[in-house]
């Protein structure tokens, strides 16, 4: 309001004056906006999605703000002024604002801190996704299933956030189990034929066969195999199921959980019985043993 | 050598090479060229020939693909040329290279084919390799890049070099400037900056030279201008890939990473 009431309207209606604004409004801000689009695109090649955005946007807002002070000049609008006004509205925005400036001050330390950039995919959380924007309030992502999630800078500097896209190779890891009766070398072999075999598995740094523990039902081995990061979901498409067709292939079992009881050698047998399924006829009962 | 030789071919027919592994079809009809490929098991696989018309019938499931041409095109060239990344290669076993002394290197890999078809002008289709890849990282799990890992191994005898006609031949040699020992266990050769010369019978690359400055230098890598001094009658084939500048620095040498525990 205090800007508003400085303004000299009545110069509006000078010719000049009326033009010059015209002119900077009408050519100024399709000006920037060009400016802006222009230098993100030329800048692409040689910076990344995020410093492309970056520069756009800080050549906008550059442009923007020395329009509006250029048009304020125009209309003898005394700057001096609007500077101390500034420092008066801050304060009083500032309180009315709390979430929206923590947001922003959240939102330059991401810049900063440079954590995750535009195209990367990050997990917050339980929502996973590809970074789309960086922006002053917050950040947007697109999920897998395309939605889009728009997260508060607060919470991306108060939270654990995972970049899984960051280096460019990734590792997975494959937790395997077979019957207690498998021979471990064999499994051990397969395992790394299927690494050797697998067009995405990376040979160098090397895959990973680690005999774990002996679990409850099975033995358990650690496979862990890299790959580059853009061939990583095709890779966790495909290698579980070529293990088991390896696996079925040589007859290694992969069992379900289960547990075998038994009463020791010096106990006598359980007693079970068998019913027969004989339709219409009177269950019958054999007494028998289980060992 | 006739393989590399622009060959006549027909439409609708199917034409067959076999080049090492790689089992190349190809068929044109209603203005598109259709490509394929499969490769043969190593060791398995019978003698080289180029295009030839294959009268029997195509395997099932054969993968081709389609490129939309001229409506006749009468010649098909397949033109050698170098992989479209770096190779990663092991020596037989750790060499060391004492301070200022420098060891020859022979190595060899499988080379990729250009396929070029038209009638007068060729345009280029694609380039497919000869032998099935194997992907590898040469770095660190934080920056490296990803390369082609050689089953073959680097020799210091030329006479105990795998050198088959689907193969070519790369002459490395690494010289010791830092003031330490040099372990070689393996190094990143990037072929994209080769020249291939075809010579009587095997094709040959330019030679390379790499400088080991330390431990935490980058390696200088110069590639000769000229052919190698070893192959006979050589003529240039194919250029780099991707020109070279003067002098390159770049990570050439690692000796072994433990990447199992990080």
């Amino acid at each position: 309001m205090m800007i508003l009431a400085q303004i000299e309207w009545s110069k509006l209606f000078e010719l000049k004056v009326a033009i010059r604004v015209a002119m900077l409004i009408g050519l100024g801000f399709p000006g920037v906006v060009f400016a802006s689009s222009l230098a993100a695109r030329s800048a692409k090649r040689k910076l990344s999605a995020q410093g492309a955005m970056l520069l756009r946007k800080g050549i906008f807002y550059v442009g923007t703000t020395i329009i509006i002070l250029q048009v304020l000049h125009q209309l003898n609008f005394q700057l001096g002024a609007l500077l101390g006004a500034a420092g008066i509205v801050g304060i009083a925005l500032g309180f009315a604002s709390q979430t929206s400036v923590s947001n922003i001050i959240s939102g330059l330390f991401l810049i900063s801190e440079h954590p995750f950039e535009v195209g990367d995919q990050i997990r917050v959380g339980d929502t996973t996704g590809i970074v789309l924007s960086i922006d002053l309030l917050s950040v947007k992502l697109r999920t897998f299933d395309n939605q889009l999630v728009r997260m508060p800078n607060e919470n991306l500097i108060k939270t654990q956030v995972n970049n899984l896209t960051h280096f460019p190779i990734r590792r997975l890891d494959i937790n395997v189990s077979v019957a207690y009766k498998e021979d471990v070398n064999l499994v051990k072999g397969i395992l790394l034929d299927i690494a050797k075999d697998h067009p995405h598995i990376l040979d160098e740094p090397e895959p990973l066969v680690l005999f774990q523990d002996f679990g409850d039902s099975a033995l358990q081995f650690l496979f862990a195999v890299w790959s580059v990061k853009e061939d990583f979901l095709i890779l966790k498409k495909t290698v579980r199921e070529l293990i088991k067709a390896r696996f079925d292939a040589a007859g290694i079992e992969i069992p379900f959980p289960h547990r075998s009881l038994y009463a020791g050698t010096d106990t006598a047998p359980f007693p079970i019985r068998i019913v027969s399924e004989t339709p219409g006829a009177a269950a019958s009962v054999s007494p028998t043993s289980l060992t | 050598m006739d393989i590399w030789k622009p060959q006549r071919i027909d439409a609708l027919k199917i034409y067959q090479a076999r080049i090492g592994p790689l089992v190349l079809w190809l068929r044109q009809t209603d203005g598109e060229m259709h490509v394929a490929q499969t490769y043969e098991l190593e060791g398995q696989f019978m003698d080289m020939h180029g295009l030839k018309e294959y009268v029997q019938e195509v395997p099932l499931h054969t993968p081709w693909s389609r490129w939309v041409v001229e409506k006749e095109m009468h010649q098909v060239r397949l033109t050698p040329c170098l992989p479209n990344r770096p190779v990663v290669v092991r020596t037989e076993s750790p060499v060391k290279i004492s301070v200022g002394k420098e060891a020859v290197f022979y190595v060899s890999f499988p080379i990729w084919l250009k396929i070029e078809a038209g009638d007068g002008q060729l345009i280029e289709l694609c380039d497919v390799p000869s032998a099935v890849r194997s992907n590898t990282w040469f770095g660190d799990t934080m920056e490296g890049e990803l390369c082609y890992s050689l089953m073959t191994r680097a020799r210091r005898q030329i006479e105990d070099a795998d050198h088959p006609v689907y193969k070519a031949l790369c002459p490395v040699r690494i010289r010791n400037a830092s003031e330490d020992r040099l372990d070689v266990e393996r190094f990143c050769l990037h072929v994209e900056h080769l020249s291939l010369y075809q010579g009587t019978h095997l094709l040959w690359t330019n030679e390379v030279m790499i400088t080991f400055q330390g431990e935490d230098q980058i390696s200088k890598v110069d590639y000769a201008r000229q052919k190698p001094k070893l192959g006979s009658d050589l003529k240039l084939i194919t250029p780099p890939r991707t020109p070279f500048k003067e002098t390159l620095l770049k990570r050439s040498l690692a000796s072994i990473i433990r990447f199992s525990d990080s």
